[in-house]
């Protein structure tokens, strides 16, 4: 059994992790450019927000979100991997070196702080049922996302519940098969519970 | 250190987190009420890679790392960063190819090249150029080439492109020539190897960390291409990512990847062969040879089973292997192993991130057992992670790496 001494190395070394992963994809090649992605993110604004906060529950909102999870799905979407005919025609026209800065723009933009208020026993039950799906372990216990994985605190909760449901049945697929194997035991009613609570967080 | 009550105590803890939210699934919501008579949920089975998950190291929030999507351009491959012994040089083959994995050469010099995620298949011509041959496809890591034509191991079935070599610019989409397998994503993406008997070998990997696997999975099979008859060959294996055949006996040599959460430094990856048909190897009663698994060990002994050849090290990742058929190396590296390994992932230090050799005596014990090629791995920080190895037509070593999303050449000059 792991001492409480071996437990928070762990933590540490998750700390660790998140940094030598980050170095690792930007090891040696130049940081990608938050400046120049700004300008490449213009054409993203009409639906995502020009500060990556969408207006519309229709389109997911991308502020702050991990650079990595930004620059995976517009991969996804150009590989024709993650269907969207408008992603992908826009994703076409992009290089990869364009969407690392367009993800690299998102990233230093702030996620609007949802409007309306959570009521206790949302949080109790969406908290209740992330937690024993393990949700925490890699989308982080404040839900900010990391590496590849994708921040989900304030997303829109029609978006969110569109997304799991899409990755129970396939309809969404998924890099590697994590979130497909994750969805599996969740209902319905898991669903909305959950999406309505991550919906609802900062 | 490793105590019997565990696993009673993880199972206990995992009941009190279980009745703890289903007290709050069931306080009524003036929102969403929930009918007080609601029957419990189920008890959830953890995702697979946290299967075996003990509470404490629940703690750590950890990801896997970000598979590799792209590729690194040319010129940010810092190729100069891996170490060879004196008399050997490492070059890039080919770039470009994101996820590059499973390696094999057809009869013409081109060189065949799976993917597990872009759902790409490469080609890579004696000139260097890189040519997609399949795109679109679920996993298709596994890759074998026989009488001109290219097999392809998808997550469930496989296909083929007959007469490969002179279609690479505009080849006919793959034919599905067997689609009976199991569906799981978990260890279901395949390596797959021609054998000397014109059959392709490939493995079902454990449906989870640690589980007990149904008599479908944790096995190495073959199918018959042409009679598309699936045989079992060796049970008890968790998951091998890398096989080959000795070049002399003609046995089956492969590696396999030790189960999570034991420990940093237990299981070890493990090196095994076959000698008789049904071979059992441990998977899920025992690990390494020697270690029984806390839950399904019970009652069980590790001399039930066949031992491994050798010990890799703990969450190495042992994927591909190959035997040194080449005449370029030195005569010592005659039908010695090398074994990719692709790195840890949840252990406290890294390790693995190399290639190492294993080296065989007459009797096909294991010698000898170092690294190779070193460099991927600086600090905690990887820039690439070997995949598989491939023995080229002039000798050479060819690495492939998918998170660079290119293929390293080893040569040795005297």
């Amino acid at each position: 059994m792991m001492s409480p001494a071996r437990s928070s190395a762990l933590l540490t070394r998750n700390s660790v992790a998140a940094l030598a992963v980050a170095l690792s994809f930007s090891f040696p090649a130049p940081a990608a450019d938050a400046e120049a992605g700004k300008r490449k993110a213009e054409l993203c604004a009409g639906c995502h927000g020009a500060d990556g906060n969408s207006a519309s529950a229709a389109f997911p909102s991308l502020a702050a979100q991990p650079p990595l999870y930004v620059y995976y799905q517009l991969l996804q979407f150009r590989n024709l991997q993650r269907k969207d005919p408008s992603m992908t025609a826009i994703a076409s026209t992009l290089s990869d070196a364009d969407m690392k800065d367009i993800a690299a723009y998102y990233e230093t933009q702030v996620a609007k702080v949802p409007e309306k208020a959570l009521e206790p026993a949302q949080i109790e039950a969406g908290n209740a049922i992330a937690a024993r799906n393990h949700c925490g372990s890699c989308h982080m216990p404040a839900y900010t996302g990391q590496k590849h994985i994708a921040r989900l605190a304030g997303q829109h909760y029609d978006y969110l519940v569109k997304e799991l449901r899409g990755f129970k049945t396939g309809a969404r697929p998924d890099i590697d098969g994590s979130m497909a194997s994750a969805a599996q035991p969740l209902s319905d009613k898991d669903i909305t519970d959950m999406a309505a609570y991550l919906a609802g967080l900062k | 250190m490793r105590k019997p009550a565990i696993p009673a105590v993880a199972f206990c803890a995992a009941g009190v987190a279980f009745a703890v939210s289903t007290v709050f699934a069931q306080q009524p919501a003036p929102s969403a009420p929930v009918a007080p008579a609601a029957a419990p949920a189920a008890p959830l089975i953890p995702p697979s890679w946290a299967q075996g998950r003990k509470p404490e190291q629940e703690a750590a929030n950890l990801a896997p790392h970000p598979p590799g999507l792209s590729a690194l351009p040319l010129n940010e491959i810092p190729v100069d960063k891996i170490k060879v012994p004196p008399g050997f040089s490492v070059t890039v083959y080919a770039s470009g190819m994101p996820n590059a994995r499973s390696m094999t050469f057809g009869k013409t010099g081109n060189l065949y090249v799976g993917s597990r995620f872009p759902g790409n298949v490469y080609a890579v011509t004696p000139k260097g150029e890189v040519k997609i041959v399949a795109r679109g496809l679920h996993r298709s890591n596994g890759v074998a080439y026989k009488n001109g034509t290219l097999y392809i191991a998808e997550l469930s079935q496989i296909s083929k492109i007959d007469d490969i070599d002179s279609k690479l610019d505009s080849p006919p989409a793959p034919t599905v020539i067997f689609d009976a397998l199991p569906k799981d994503e978990a260890h279901g993406w395949k390596f797959m190897k021609l054998g000397p008997d014109g059959k392709l070998y490939f493995q079902i990997g454990s449906p989870g960390n640690i589980v007990m696997p149904p008599s479908t999975h944790a096995q190495i099979v073959r199918l018959d291409p042409e009679k598309k008859v699936l045989e079992s060959v060796t049970i008890g294996v968790r998951n091998s990512v890398g096989m080959d055949f000795h070049p002399k006996t003609k046995q089956l040599w492969f590696t396999n990847n030790g189960r999570d959460w034991v420990g940093d430094d237990l299981p070890n990856d493990t090196l095994h062969h076959v000698t008789f048909k049904g071979q059992h190897n441990g998977f899920p009663y025992c690990h390494q040879g020697d270690l029984l698994d806390d839950e399904f060990g019970k009652g069980r002994s590790c001399d039930e089973f066949v031992k491994p050849d050798l010990k890799l090290g703990p969450h190495v990742a042992a994927l591909g292997m190959r035997f040194y058929t080449g005449s370029q190396f030195p005569a010592e590296y005659r039908n010695n192993i090398f074994i990719a390994e692709h790195g840890s992932w949840n252990r406290t230090k890294k390790v693995g991130y190399n290639i190492s050799r294993v080296v065989l005596d007459d009797k096909g014990k294991v010698a000898k057992f170092e690294p190779f090629a070193t460099g991927w791995l600086q600090g905690e920080t990887f820039w690439g992670r070997p995949a598989d190895v491939q023995v080229a037509p002039d000798g050479a070593l060819l690495v492939s790496d998918d998170v660079a999303g290119a293929i390293f050449r080893i040569a040795y000059k005297k």
